[in-house]
């Protein structure tokens, strides 16, 4: 039906569509190579640096690749089956997803919440900044001053001493019901600067006629918060959820040297047992499976994070 | 034209190339974690040029994790440097495995024949009968003790028998002194009073934990769980969450301390000197147990593709010498066990009279005695009994602790 009859080419030839066709594929050919010249060296880099590096470590995780030996002996799933059956992988996998939950609950609430407050008192940018301030510096940082913080004798008990009265000794990075919270705290601390300025951008961006709309109509402040604001806020809570849920996966630098001496220290989170295992251990095989199933959690969650995104967008559209 | 220029790039690679083939070949690399003594190293290779006219080329590494990471991966590329430090016990016995160290049996031949060496002093170096390190230090773990506390107690003589022991113990307690100083601080101190205590009442289950063949909820290990228990109870020991142990002892925390001796290089530099403290022995629980002491080595190992080269063996010569352990104590304090050499320090000197008066033994520390891949979860079980000092929670420990053990060695 579609096919062009012999006496329709002899047509098109003559009035030249198939030279312009031929021709408008060449073009597109040389355009693509020149792409590709223009994006080699990035292509280089992210084949060099992340994909081969991540398709290794695919392949180590089926390895018997152990301090010195076993990196040519392929052993199947049984790396896969270890991690299933060890009991610090289960309590880890726990803890990051309070860890993730955590991430995604308490920055945005806080930071929603500071954005919303600072959006009209005076000396907003000062106390913007003052808050901001923890994010620029580097996490080993963060935990150093926080260990200290937290230490039996450390400004915590100390305060707390002081509010009660009463002799306050908490060994909060020391015990299985505080160490986590405490660390969450600190992780809160530290990022609600940049969750609040993202926020702070989203609400800049909300137009003012359906919040004007909704004022006139009678609105109170929560009603137009909840049924105007937060409805055209989604994108920019989408974009810090995926930011935050990213942090959550990956945090590793602060359980590091805030539960140095925490005797549970390596069921903290994954990112840390991976690093137990194959970095103190030497069960690099081990470890790089521990990290793929690290990469596959993380890969779900952002496909489901960038579903709900695209849905968003077509809802706002 | 382009072809002199071709020429002339030729002819300056070449001259850079040779250059530093001689520049190279006539170094020693040495590379080790531990940065802390960096400066000390780098004094001892200056001492090694202008003595014995060898170069060598130290490399610090900021963490253990990062070099053990990199002495793997040059095994696995095979360009291992041609000398770097490792850890005693069983990651030794792993790595000699590897058939990449050298054997060094015939220069431990010249160190003993030339009196410097005790010829034991390859214990903590052998495997399957051949030695395979130099010595970088022997450390023994011994109570350290503040002499000024022991006077305020009324503490004249050191303790000799634990009943001595427990008695000072008890004298700080009365003068408002907390006897001993202990604490998980970075995850790792648990198993020094685990240690002692299981070498003080039973030396053949300290052996026997290590190979697998005494449980970790045995008798022997139970009776360590009640005297340490015990300890906690009466008050003896000092908060385990303290942050900076060894800045604690020398800020006068506590009356006494049990460590390595490389401690008191670090009790000085803290503002507690040489002369304000003691050492002895611990004294066995049981009686009549023979002398004994834990020892803590760290060895020097070479590359097997470095060990023919003239200047490696230069190194090794220069560093096994009278000289070489001399540079090496006064830049560190450390003590190597040349009998030549001049003891790095009084506690040290004293020890090491000690010991050779009452034939110690020396039993390896269980840091290096355990198998590595146990280290890490039985440590924890430890510093969490050290955090919640009742029998319940020592039950809780041997339990788990067993639990790792025997999984371990089902599978070996």
């Amino acid at each position: 039906m579609n096919e062009i009859s012999q006496k329709d080419q002899a047509i098109l030839a003559r009035i030249g569509v198939n030279e312009v066709e031929k021709r408008d594929r060449r073009r597109q050919k040389r355009d693509f190579g020149v792409a590709l010249l223009f994006m080699s060296p990035a292509l280089l880099m992210v084949c060099g640096l992340l994909l081969a590096p991540v398709f290794y470590n695919v392949y180590l995780s089926f390895t018997n690749w152990r301090k010195f030996t076993g990196l040519d002996e392929l052993i199947g799933f049984a790396n896969y089956e270890r991690m299933l059956g060890n009991p610090f992988f289960g309590e880890a996998l726990t803890n990051t997803a309070i860890w993730v939950v955590a991430s995604i609950v308490f920055p945005i609430a806080v930071g929603l919440g500071l954005a919303l407050f600072l959006r009209d008192v005076r000396f907003s940018n000062t106390f913007k900044n003052i808050i901001f301030i923890p994010r620029i510096l580097a996490p080993t940082a963060v935990g150093v001053l926080w260990f200290y913080v937290y230490a039996p004798q450390g400004l915590l008990n100390r305060g707390l001493s002081a509010v009660s009265g009463q002799q306050v000794d908490i060994g909060w990075l020391y015990q299985d019901n505080t160490v986590t919270p405490a660390i969450i705290a600190t992780f809160v601390w530290q990022t609600v600067g940049l969750v609040m300025v993202l926020i702070l951008l989203g609400l800049a961006a909300i137009p003012k006629d359906p919040v004007e709309a909704a004022q006139i109509d009678g609105a109170s402040r929560f009603q137009t918060f909840r049924h105007v604001v937060l409805p055209l806020l989604t994108p920019t809570l989408l974009v810090v959820t995926i930011l935050s849920v990213l942090a959550g996966f990956t945090v590793f630098d602060l359980l590091w040297v805030m539960g140095a001496s925490y005797p549970g220290q390596r069921s903290l989170s994954l990112a840390v047992y991976m690093y137990f295992e194959a970095f103190q251990k030497g069960s690099w095989a081990y470890g790089s499976a521990v990290a793929v199933i690290i990469g596959l959690v993380v890969l779900s969650v952002t496909w489901v994070q960038a579903a709900l995104q695209q849905r968003v967008d077509r809802m706002v559209r | 034209m382009k072809s002199l220029k071709a020429r002339l790039l030729a002819g300056c690679l070449s001259i850079a190339l040779v250059t530093t083939s001689i520049a190279t070949a006539q170094e020693v690399s040495f590379v080790h974690d531990k940065g802390f003594w960096s400066e000390a190293f780098q004094k001892v290779t200056a001492a090694a040029k202008a003595d014995a006219g060898v170069e060598i080329v130290e490399t610090p590494y900021a963490t253990a994790e990062q070099y053990k990471a990199y002495i793997q991966a040059s095994l696995a590329s095979g360009e291992l440097p041609d000398m770097f430090t490792w850890w005693t016990g069983a990651s030794f016995t792993e790595l000699v495995e590897t058939g990449k160290i050298a054997n060094l049996d015939a220069v431990w031949d010249e160190m003993v024949a030339s009196g410097e060496y005790e010829a034991s002093a390859a214990d903590l170096f052998r495997v399957d009968g051949h030695i395979y390190a130099v010595p970088l230090l022997l450390a023994r773990w011994v109570m350290i003790y503040n002499k000024e506390k022991f006077e305020e107690a009324g503490i004249t003589e050191e303790p000799e028998t634990w009943d001595e022991l427990m008695a000072a113990a008890e004298k700080l307690k009365a003068a408002g002194i907390t006897p001993f100083n202990a604490t998980v601080h970075e995850g790792w101190r648990g198993f020094i009073w685990f240690q002692e205590l299981l070498l003080r009442t039973d030396p053949a289950a300290y052996n026997g934990i290590h190979d697998g063949s005494v449980a970790y909820d045995s008798e022997p290990v139970r009776e360590v769980f009640e005297i340490w228990s015990d300890l906690y109870a009466k008050g003896y020991f000092t908060d385990p969450r303290s942050n900076q142990e060894i800045e604690d002892f020398a800020g006068g925390n506590a009356g006494m301390y049990l460590k390595g001796e490389w401690v008191v290089g670090s009790l000085g530099s803290n503002g507690l000197e040489n002369d304000e403290i003691g050492a002895f022995i611990v004294p066995n629980i049981t009686p009549d147990l023979p002398s004994a002491v834990v020892i803590e080595g760290g060895p020097v190992v070479v590359s097997a593709d470095s060990i023919d080269k003239p200047e490696v063996q230069q190194a090794l010569k220069f560093w096994t010498s009278t000289e070489g352990a001399n540079a090496w104590a006064e830049a560190s304090g450390n003590y190597m066990g040349n009998l030549k050499a001049e003891a790095p320090n009084p506690i040290i000197a004293e020890i090491s009279e000690d010991m050779s008066a009452n034939s110690t033994a020396a039993y390896l520390r269980w840091w290096e005695a355990v198998p590595p891949d146990l280290q890490g979860e039985l440590v924890a079980e430890l510093n969490r009994f050290m955090l919640d000092p009742t029998m319940d929670t020592a039950e809780d420990v041997m339990s788990r602790m067993q639990a790792l053990n025997a999984d371990y060695w089902a599978n070996q």
